[in-house]
């Protein structure tokens, strides 16, 4: 897939993600604020495809879920940073927007088209011609992601349950 | 049995094994907590999850405090939405004016020592400072458990913090946390669990423990548990509550340990715009104040109450400042009027405000505009967080921020005259 990366540093925190002020408005107020701290542009320029690399613990501060939404809505299909807060992790992978981690982020230049791939795990830096491994998490998280996101994660074992004490 | 922390403790009893850090496990929480900002979110997850009440068989309460009184008509559907939401799952309704839910919860002996906690929101680690095992979740995952009846948890490494010696003056369990902020960063604990012991004869009151606890979230902490007290459990004891004895084994192993004598501590500040941005507020004297805020979840206990009132009582707030004082309960609230507390602080030009997060998460009352500086005693000074991207929030113990309301400006209460 193609796009483009928007680069950040390190403690990116859900209050510059999704502005708290704004949290009882709704998505769509929410989608003009992301970010706006760090790029007041962001919410203009961001498309479909694009990807976010940053440093270490992105998303730390409040446990609100509307953080990894609002990206997901955003366009975001992927973040790949150095470490994440741990609420923000799960909460991520709840709402099928998929993270990675990335050891290094310096061959990544903010704002430089690249082509990306989970599956394979790699971004390449069209502009600098640059390729970085990325590491993508398995176990549970896999599972949950595979189903599409939790929702569907608890319906199906609901389903499961369910199912078996139905019929014993 | 190996021996374990309070956190491998109190896991093992929730996923009905031994279980150790590093092993993923399912376990079924003994409280789930919810409130009305966040809540509902969860209410819609849980509905595109199931109907009507799911598996989970424990404790389940929604609190109304982030936006009380309502200030538009969004926030007040939120809290429609939170009384459906409990009538369909049987849920414990608090409503606003309460309090705040972390400290409320505590101090109706809802949160116990030894529980396995659920909250939808990030402070939820506050439950530490009983010996209860806090943790912080998303909408979904609450929604997850509540459906499902269980959710899955890494166990995570401790990192154990001993505690010793005695308060300087004007020092406070609020700059005993800052200081450690200061030195393990907003992601020192990412993941793991803060365990706090207090040697040497050392004490903790219940509300040196709450503000402990509250702001090892700020840490990245998983949770933030104080190893509770003779004291803590005969509280449980003259409250009628029947709680758990857990605590951690001598020999458990802890992923780093750190101790800190109080008595080199000077009160701490947190500046713009990261609460392990720390320093001796000897460095950041002088900065002007627009607005100085003493409330919040961890300390809008009577204790603080009282701190602001000793140094208030007599004084005037300075001319160019607001001094807003949430008192986190309307419990707190009554004894701090039955103390003679609030009186002093209106004296003193200070408004009180009801029982509410308000201001400490730029919700309402007390936002702030462009360029404007607060001193807040409260855990997140991030960019935005109570207002304006370009105002500037500082963060101090409740002596620092009395002392600084009256002079306009950053001051330390050691000066004060
Ligand atoms: S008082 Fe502040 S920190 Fe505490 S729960 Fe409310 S918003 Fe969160």
């Amino acid at each position: 897939m193609k796009g483009k990366v928007f680069v950040f540093g390190d403690n990116v925190d859900t209050d510059v993600i999704a502005p708290g002020g704004y949290l009882h408005l709704g998505m769509d107020q929410l989608l003009v604020h992301t970010m706006e701290a760090l790029d007041p542009e962001f919410h203009k320029t961001v498309r479909h495809g694009d990807i976010i690399v940053a440093g270490e613990n992105f998303g730390s501060g409040s446990s609100r879920e509307q953080a990894p939404m609002v990206l997901r809505e955003a366009g975001i299909s992927f973040i790949a940073a150095k470490s994440f807060a741990r609420i923000f992790f799960r909460n991520s992978f709840n709402v099928g927007l998929p993270l990675a981690l990335i050891p290094d982020i310096s061959a990544i230049g903010n704002g430089h088209a690249v082509e990306h791939s989970l599956e394979n795990g790699y971004i390449l830096d069209i502009v600098s011609g640059k390729k970085v491994v990325i590491e993508v998490p398995k176990g549970p998280l896999l599972d949950i992601l595979n189903s599409g996101g939790m929702i569907n994660f608890v319906r199906q074992e609901l389903e499961k349950i369910r199912g078996k004490s139905g019929s014993g | 049995m190996a021996s374990q922390t309070m956190a491998e403790k109190i896991l093992s009893k929730s996923a009905g094994k031994e279980v150790h850090s590093g092993e993923y496990v399912w376990a079924s929480p003994d409280l789930i907590y919810i409130h009305d900002i966040l809540g509902p979110l969860t209410y819609d997850v849980y509905r595109q999850m199931n109907k009507g009440k799911g598996l989970y068989t424990g404790k389940f309460v929604i609190v109304h405090d982030h936006i009380f009184p309502p200030k538009d008509i969004q926030s007040a559907e939120n809290v429609q939405q939170m009384k459906s939401f409990s009538a369909e799952l049987e849920a414990e309704f608090i409503k606003g004016g309460e309090g705040i839910e972390h400290t409320l919860l505590v101090e109706r002996g809802i949160i116990k020592p030894g529980q396995l906690i659920l909250g939808g929101d990030s402070h939820t680690v506050t439950s530490g400072s009983v010996g209860a095992m806090g943790i912080g979740m998303g909408s979904t995952d609450i929604a997850a458990t509540l459906a499902l009846g269980r959710n899955w948890f890494m166990v995570p490494d401790t990192m154990k913090f001993v505690l010793s010696g005695e308060y300087p003056e004007f020092v406070t369990s609020k700059d005993i946390i800052l200081n450690i902020l200061g030195k393990i960063g907003v992601n020192g604990a990412n993941y793991r669990t803060m365990e706090f012991h207090s040697g040497d004869g050392m004490k903790l009151s219940l509300d040196d423990r709450l503000s402990l606890s509250n702001m090892t979230v700020e840490a990245g902490a998983k949770a933030g548990i104080c190893v509770p007290s003779d004291e803590i459990f005969q509280h449980y004891a003259d409250i009628g509550e029947e709680v758990e004895r857990i605590l951690p084994d001598s020999d458990a192993k802890y992923f780093s340990q750190l101790s800190l004598n109080v008595g080199d501590l000077e009160p701490q500040v947190a500046m713009p715009y990261s609460p392990d941005n720390v320093v001796g507020v000897s460095e950041v004297k002088g900065i002007e104040l627009d607005q100085v805020y003493i409330g919040n979840c961890a300390n809008g206990t009577l204790s603080d109450l009282r701190e602001a009132a000793e140094i208030l009582k007599g004084n005037q707030v300075h001319r160019r400042v607001s001094l807003i004082v949430v008192p986190a309960t309307r419990n707190i609230y009554k004894k701090a009027l039955d103390e003679g507390l609030i009186k002093i602080l209106l004296d003193a030009s200070a408004t009180i405000a009801p029982s509410t997060c308000g201001a400490c998460a730029g919700l309402h009352m007390g936002v702030l505009g462009k360029g404007e500086v607060a001193l807040s005693n409260t855990n997140r000074n991030y960019r935005g967080r109570m207002g304006h991207p370009g105002s500037r929030v500082y963060l101090s113990g409740t002596y620092v921020c009395a002392t600084s309301a009256i002079e306009g400006k950053i001051s330390d209460p050691r000066e004060f005259a």
